[in-house]
């Protein structure tokens, strides 16, 4: 069962991606795996959709959402490298693109799950 | 009249700070009687009940505490009211407080104990549920008469005020006994008395390793009559030569009988039963938790929640969101050690150092002093099948020296008997240690505070009332 913190987390996702559905997968320790699908990437990406997983752990608001996981043939369409704090890896076991995104310095109160994610989102487009 | 019925003591806590506003305001020099309510948050263990101080009201001289109809002063009912229906709203005991003249003795007159009898009842069913009751204080003593139903009242046994410093209330002074002849040397420092307050103690340590360790024995020799100590982790020959009370046979246990040597496959002891075995040989009459399993599991966090004293010892950033948590919200004082050595790129050390962090109820924290990497408690929820996949390093050891840990273990376990037993008046202000060899001096680090810290101020004296972050059960 998730913790309310976790809830809430992902019931603020479901509102700030009305357009993707938002599949929850809770774990036994109150925490939960997300899987976004679709996020638009924008034309600097092939292809421009992908899913987008992360894990919420059971700590949060306290613990940073990190790392978030795109699909793992994600290439810029410049066909330049992905450079800096993207590697390949696997997420529960599936193979994915890692986003290293830290946010060391964010305020429990109002640095939501939902305002990282879409942090992150706009990071990657800015690349 | 209410039946008086014999149940599990109730004390209460106090953190330093509430404690300081009610004293200025109960005992200004103008030698009268003034009043004030504490909303309490309850904690009920096997142990007995505790009740936390959450919020303070102070009444008004002239405006919300007059001349009585009955009594000198009394509470003015929309006093009153605004306080029970507050407590009621937040699930805190109501608890009506006012001063009479004296020092280390004090008890209600005849006159405070029939406005008891009169009001009490109605405001039990105001609160529908938390105890209500009346406190009475002196200079350095409390009384309490608490009500836990219509019919069933319970003495206050004790108070404690948890700073920097940390003071106990009885509501008269309380017959000392001669103590064991083997704490001779001991108790000429500390007294009977301290070596009686050592017994009733509850202490926890989070950590049997290389620091922990050293803390369980230090406590146990002292004579602490109740540890708790949990880790999870087992011996193996790297942690072998810094765990004190470690023998060979923990490391490679063999079979009771020899012939099933060949097929035994027994696996190191568990760091807790070491040091189980160490505190019992130090102090047979200890009662003991050896806990196999982590703080952040909701059951082992629970266990902490009636000590008196808890040390932190394990390095992960879980247990230091998880332990910070249980110290404000129910007023623990807590020591967080550690040693630490920091290798530039190229593996030269540039700093060597060992750590104490007095953690003090609503005033020093780890999480606004920034010692909780949110990003490592994400990596830390995760599997350890995720954490490999993601590729962090791991498999290099931190370098951890007995020596290093020993200098940080001593110096908290003098902090917590100077602050627990009234050695010495201690600086109000919390200090932080850091000890280096390559110092003269010990540095000296104040903790930084956010006044709106959702840990040290929202939590505090809070107890079952906020979930702990710890794992769901």
């Amino acid at each position: 069962m998730m913790k309310p913190e976790v809830e809430q987390a992902v019931a603020e996702l479901r509102s700030a991606f009305g357009g993707s559905a938002v599949a929850v997968c809770p774990k036994e320790d109150g925490g939960a795996s997300v899987t976004i699908d679709p996020v638009d990437l924008g034309p600097g990406y092939v292809p421009r959709q992908t899913w987008l997983k992360f894990l919420i752990g059971f700590q949060y608001p306290y613990a940073d959402i990190y790392p978030l996981f795109v699909l793992p043939d994600l290439v810029r369409a410049d066909g330049k490298p992905h450079g800096e704090g993207i590697t390949v890896t696997e997420f529960e076991g599936e193979r994915a693109l890692q986003l290293s995104r830290r946010s060391n310095h964010l305020n429990a109160d109002i640095d939501t799950a939902a305002l990282k994610v879409t942090k992150v989102i706009q990071w990657l487009k800015d690349k | 009249m209410a039946q008086r019925q014999v149940i599990k003591p109730v004390s209460l806590r106090l953190p330093s700070e509430m404690a300081t506003k009610l004293e200025n305001h109960l005992f200004p020099g103008d030698g009268d009687e003034h009043g004030a309510v504490i909303g309490a948050a309850v904690v009920e263990t096997d142990a007995g009940c505790r009740l936390l101080g959450r919020s303070l009201f102070l009444a008004e001289d002239g405006v919300d505490y007059i001349p009585g109809s009955r009594g000198y002063r009394m509470l003015t009912a929309d006093f009153v009211r605004h306080c029970a229906v507050t407590c009621a709203d937040e699930g805190i005991a109501y608890l009506a407080v006012h001063n009479h003249h004296g020092d280390d003795n004090v008890a209600f007159s005849g006159t405070d104990m029939a406005s008891h009898r009169r009001g009490y009842p109605a405001l039990l069913d105001i609160l529908d549920g938390p105890p209500v009751g009346g406190l009475v204080f002196a200079r350095r003593s409390v009384a309490g008469d608490i009500w836990v139903s219509d019919d069933r009242q319970v003495e206050l046994d004790h108070a404690v005020v948890v700073g920097r410093s940390q003071t106990l209330w009885y509501p008269s002074p309380r017959k000392v006994r001669v103590s064991d002849p083997q704490y001779d040397r001991q108790v000429r420092l500390f007294g009977d008395r301290g070596q009686e307050i050592l017994a009733a103690q509850k202490v926890a340590i989070i950590g049997a390793g290389g620091a922990g360790s050293l803390i369980n024995e230090y406590l146990a020799r002292l004579g602490v009559g109740h540890l708790v100590v949990v880790d999870y982790d087992r011996l193996d020959v790297t942690n072998y030569p810094r765990v004190v009370g470690a023998r060979a046979e923990d490391l490679n246990p063999r079979p009771r009988w020899k012939f099933l040597a060949r097929w035994s496959c027994r696996k190191p002891a568990y760091k807790v039963t070491v040091a189980e075995r160490t505190a019992r040989e130090a102090n047979p009459n200890i009662r003991y938790e050896a806990v196999v399993g982590s703080v952040i599991e909701q059951s082992i966090a629970a266990l902490l929640v009636d000590c008196d004293a808890i040390f932190l010892a394990a390095d992960t950033m879980q247990a230091r969101l998880a332990v910070n948590a249980v110290c404000h919200q129910y007023l623990i004082p807590t020591w967080q050690v550690g040693a630490k050595v920091v290798n530039n790129p190229s593996g030269v050390i540039e700093d060597v150092f060992s750590v104490v962090r007095h953690i003090v109820p609503g005033q020093s924290c780890l999480w606004c002093s920034g010692l909780v990497n949110r990003t490592q408690l994400a990596e830390e929820a995760a599997s350890d099948k995720q954490r490999a996949a993601q590729q962090y390093v791991e498999g290099v050891p931190a370098p951890s020296v007995i020596s290093l840990n020993a200098i940080a273990c001593a110096h908290a376990v003098d902090q917590y008997l100077f602050t627990t037993l009234e050695l010495q008046e201690l600086p109000v202000e919390v200090h932080w240690m850091k000890y280096r060899e390559t110092e003269p001096y010990v540095t000296v680090e104040l903790p930084r505070r956010d006044p709106d810290c959702s840990e040290c101020q929202r939590r505090l004296g809070a107890g079952p009332l906020k979930a702990l972050p710890v794992r769901a059960s």
